[in-house]
């Protein structure tokens, strides 16, 4: 080879260093390139509010949703699906065959999106690309947090790892919730219901008493009532002893006593429950005597008592005027109202049921699911007005004389929505309702079973709700 | 003191009787079955009643009298007659 062959070949091979080079770098501009204008052809988007509270979650920066093609499906099929919806796909993922990583370019929230994909024949299954961090700019995977309750492993609705049949990771995700918080007993929660057994092993810690240099309750009507362990509206006295076993079974779900060794542990390990009677031992009661209680809440509330959440695990489909305005009235004291949805298995967009379909912005209504990730045979559902799902099959909890029972209803999938809202509370005391309500709903993991059935078609998680 | 199934058939029988303004002996009893209802008022809420939605056991009892047929609903707890005459009773 002669001098002037070596000097071609050296001007040839830095030439083609610098054009690979620029090719590299024209690739990786173009995954950080993102449009800021909506295409007028905009896709059909959410307009429930239960909708727009879950765009709110949308994490820029990363791919949207993962995306599992069914085996056979074209690498060119699947790039024509992705350009029809206007999105692109951002990364084929390594050791997990058939998945894609796809980025929508309109700005759509990831429950959305994964809701179309989930409509293709050509998809197996697509869920949202969540980002899970510690708050507090702790950055890091969240680790499990396993509770030394003796029942706990029969409790699929916090850890299912496949129990009796059941689909593993079906549950609230509270063990890893649970390496952020495990509640506060700064929070109240009012559980409106039968009462509450406040002398059980599992409740007795986590009882709310009236503090010391706290009032005791007033009414025009009724006189003075030493509220010190809460109320009781059917008798208007001050003891909520539970006659029935439905409000401890609800309480226990919200806060059984965490990692002390007996029975099960609750969405929260500490947090205060406010025991509130108003059905009898059959597990029903009046109208008025709910409204009694309800306006107890928001009199202690103003006292100073930190009581931000009533659990409201009943209802009926007997409309009342009066019944909504003390629930508005409660909204207008920042507490949230979480509700059954009902277990008629009707849908209350067109047969409401109430308190749950009542239009308050603090009102959540509540669907049941069971193990298998499916909506309870039984429970009632409604894509505008049932808000969210969470587990409300074969649940354990507490139970009348230091027992633990298995209870399935919208009932039991309630408190777990609102124990869920008084773990955010512990992290975020000074949250509104409003923004807590938006919290709750933009917190779930899409379910194929629940698309077209409730407005967000998700379970609650309690690990996306602490992001 | 909870109320068992044969003494919940028995205040059933009674009160359709009442109703209907027969002899409790003209109430034939149809069928008594276990059944799960939708909630704590056994899906036979009065008005003005709300009740807990947990799925409750109980029985299903039905009756003939007057060529016609009648449901009653039971639990340890209460006796409610099922849409009679298109109304809720808790008897």
């Amino acid at each position: 080879m002669n001098r002037n062959n070596i000097f071609i070949h050296l001007a040839l091979a830095l030439v083609l260093i610098f054009v690979a080079a620029f090719a590299g770098q024209l690739s990786r501009w173009r995954k950080q390139w993102k449009p800021h204008i909506i295409p007028a052809t905009e896709k059909k988007r959410p307009t429930t509010t239960d909708e727009i509270a879950l765009s709110e979650t949308r994490s820029f920066g990363s791919p949207e949703v993962l995306v599992k093609f069914k085996s056979g499906v074209s690498q060119e099929t699947i790039e024509q699906v992705t350009a029809r919806f206007h999105d692109r796909i951002e990364d084929r993922i390594e050791n997990a065959e058939g998945w894609e990583a796809i980025d929508d370019l309109d700005n759509a929230d990831a429950a959305t999106v994964v809701n179309e994909y989930l409509q293709l024949a050509e998809v197996e299954y697509a869920e949202p690309n969540f980002e899970i961090k510690l708050p507090d700019e702790v950055e890091g995977p969240l680790v499990p947090v396993l509770p030394r309750d003796p029942q706990f492993s029969d409790q699929w609705a916090l850890a299912n790892s496949g129990q009796k049949g059941g689909k593993e990771g079906a549950d609230i995700s509270a063990t890893l919730a649970w390496s952020i918080t495990t509640g506060s007993d700064k929070v109240v929660v009012a559980v409106l219901d039968s009462g509450v057994d406040y002398t059980h092993e599992d409740l007795a810690q986590n009882m709310w008493v009236r503090p010391a240099n706290m009032d005791p309750y007033r009414d025009n009507e009724l006189g003075t009532i030493d509220d010190l362990n809460g109320y009781n509206a059917i008798d208007s006295t001050a003891d909520p002893m539970d006659e029935n076993g439905h409000g401890t079974h609800c309480a226990g779900i919200i806060g059984a006593e965490g990692e002390n060794n007996v029975g099960i542990a609750g969405v929260n390990w500490k947090v205060q429950i406010m025991p509130l009677k108003f059905m009898n031992a059959g597990g029903f009661g009046t109208t008025k005597d709910a409204i009694e209680a309800i306006n107890y809440v928001i009199d202690r509330k103003k006292a100073g008592v930190n009581v931000r959440i009533i659990s409201a695990s009943w209802g009926s489909t007997q409309k009342s005027r009066a019944l909504e305005a003390v629930i508005r009235k409660a909204y207008e004291n920042g507490i949230l109202f979480v509700a059954a949805a009902g277990n008629a298995s009707t849908n209350n967009d067109r047969s409401p049921h109430f308190p749950s379909s009542y239009n308050v912005p603090n009102v959540i209504s509540v669907a049941a699911l069971e193990r298998h990730d499916q909506l309870a045979s039984f429970s009632n559902y409604g894509e505008k007005s049932v808000a969210i799902a969470a587990p409300g099959v074969e649940i354990l909890s507490t139970w009348l004389d230091n027992q633990y029972e298995e209870k399935s209803g919208t009932s039991m999938a309630t408190p777990v929505v609102a124990g869920v809202a008084a773990l955010i509370l512990a992290e975020h005391p000074n949250m509104s309702v409003d923004d807590l309500r938006k919290k709750l709903l933009a917190s779930s993991d899409p379910i194929i079973a629940l698309k077209g059935k409730i407005a967000t078609a998700g379970r609650i998680n309690a690990a996306k709700a602490l992001e | 003191m909870p109320i068992s199934k044969d003494t919940a058939v028995e205040n059933a029988r009674n009160d359709l009787a009442k109703r209907l303004k027969i002899d409790a002996a003209d109430v034939k009893e149809k069928s008594v079955e276990d059944s799960d209802f939708p909630d704590m008022a056994l899906g036979a809420a009065e008005d003005d009643e709300m009740s807990g939605q947990m799925i409750t056991r109980g029985w299903r009892i039905q009756f003939e009298a007057e060529g016609k047929t009648f449901e009653y609903r039971a639990d340890k707890n209460q006796v409610r007659a099922y849409k009679f005459k298109g109304r809720n009773y808790r008897i």
